[in-house]
């Protein structure tokens, strides 16, 4: 076992020792200590369910709202949880489907309201970012760049394939951990695995080639 | 026999075999390559990639390129999602689950229009019937007296103020005389038009007479 595995485990015993002590205040209507326990829950999480939404919905604004909604409903029907799965996989298939409304519901928006010609909401402006120890601004530019082609290959993958890809690969969840978050076997998460990686690189193939090209001429020159 | 094509078949299935680790894996193939490690998290052996040093590179290319995207779209996220962010998020879910799980609040509503209505509406009711029939017996009243207005006798004060008006003439003399006030109109009417009649200037007289005038041109 791997010390990221061992950390992982007593994580994740952490987390169900938290959850069912949340749950038993809750019971006996100690709401201000249920809410002190579950800010331990909140703290440990919080920040990866910020990227998972984020991924999502490559909004800011959207992601926030949507992790702080996942934490509500998840803390609201705790009575709900059951011990033997971890809270960590209970909360993320919360906030997987929260996020996945949204996209829905911003679809259906999107459908009738012209979308504004600037960037990605959220995003900061250029004189916000402060010189130091930054990379150089070509680098910065270029890491924006790929990013944005990254997500919308990513952004043209089926549903699942997303899902799948976005688990296992961004946030390390093995397929037995995919399994449990989306509903899928196990071989159905590999397949989709293979596939997404698949068409992301017939997608970004000839971009990534390009981008090659000129680092090789950056290298030379 | 049967032997023979058994061991026939078994050099096919061989020979088949080296060709297929002999050729280079194309994208799919190292994608699965890629996949069973992934989702296996165990490096398991591939009979070619360990054989062939340009499958070997393009596999380290594909998996470096998936290391980065890890690495990049991480990174995007964290530099979104700042630590002051977080915890103005932290902030915000607790903010929201004490609301939730505060009771309701009830709105008083305005103590006084209650009783109010109540204490007022038998007064107001009394009022308003009141003075509905105070302006029917008034509305009746004055009917009334219109109606009875010729059958009743004159008071002596109008009477007398008649009288002040109207000429006094004697209707037993049987002379018509007429008023005073009558007779000075005539004079002052027969004086203006004598005036007018006539040029007021002797010395125009003359020339008065000769100028034809507006009725003798009418006649």
């Amino acid at each position: 076992m791997t010390g990221a595995q061992a950390a992982g485990f007593t994580g994740r015993e952490a987390d169900s020792g938290a959850a069912s002590a949340v749950k038993a205040l809750q019971a006996e209507g100690r709401h201000a200590e249920a809410r002190e326990r579950y800010a331990e829950l909140v703290g440990r999480h919080q920040r990866r369910a910020s990227r998972i939404a984020f991924h999502y919905m490559r909004d800011v604004a959207e992601a926030d709202e949507a992790v702080q909604d996942a934490f509500v409903k998840a803390y609201s029907h705790l009575s709900s949880f059951r011990e033997e799965l971890p809270f960590e996989v209970w909360f993320t298939r919360i906030l997987i489907n929260g996020c996945l409304d949204r996209i829905k519901a911003r679809t259906r928006r999107e459908r009738w309201i012209a979308p504004m010609p600037d960037g990605p909401a959220g995003e900061r402006d250029f004189g916000e970012r402060v010189a130091g120890n930054d990379p150089s601004p070509e680098d910065q530019l270029l890491a924006r760049e790929r990013r944005e082609r990254l997500a919308q290959a990513l952004a043209k993958l089926p549903e699942r394939q997303r899902s799948v890809f976005m688990l296992s690969h961004y946030e390390g969840c093995t397929s037995r951990e995919v399994s449990a978050l989306t509903g899928l076997n196990e071989s159905t998460v590999r397949v989709h695995l293979f596939r997404a990686i698949r068409k992301l690189r017939a997608l970004l193939g000839d971009a990534n080639a390009g981008e090659a090209k000129v680092e090789r001429r950056r290298v030379h020159s | 026999m049967r032997t023979r094509v058994k061991r026939k078949w078994r050099d096919v299935v061989s020979i088949l075999n080296r060709l297929r680790l002999s050729a280079h894996l194309d994208d799919a193939g190292l994608a699965a390559v890629w996949t069973d490690e992934a989702t296996s998290g165990v490096r398991q052996p591939h009979p070619h990639l360990e054989s062939c040093p340009t499958c070997r590179a393009r596999f380290a290319e594909l998996s470096a390129w998936l290391q980065n995207a890890r690495v990049d779209a991480t990174a995007e996220a964290d530099e979104y999602f700042s630590a002051e962010r977080l915890s103005a998020q932290h902030a915000s879910i607790f903010r929201r689950l004490e609301a939730a799980e505060r009771p309701a609040r009830v709105i008083a509503f305005p103590r006084f229009a209650q009783p109010l209505t109540s204490r007022t509406s038998h007064a107001s009711r009394w009022i308003a019937a009141a003075a509905a029939a105070g302006l029917i017996v008034g509305v009746g009243v004055g009917q009334l007296m219109d109606l009875r207005h010729p059958f009743t006798p004159q008071s002596p004060r109008t009477t007398a103020q008649a009288r002040m008006n109207t000429p006094t003439v004697p209707i037993s003399s049987g002379i018509q005389l007429t008023p005073i006030a009558d007779t000075r109109d005539e004079a002052f009417l027969s004086e203006l038009d004598a005036s007018l009649s006539r040029a007021a200037v002797p010395e125009l007289r003359a020339l008065d007479e000769l100028t034809p005038r507006a009725g003798d041109r009418s006649r």
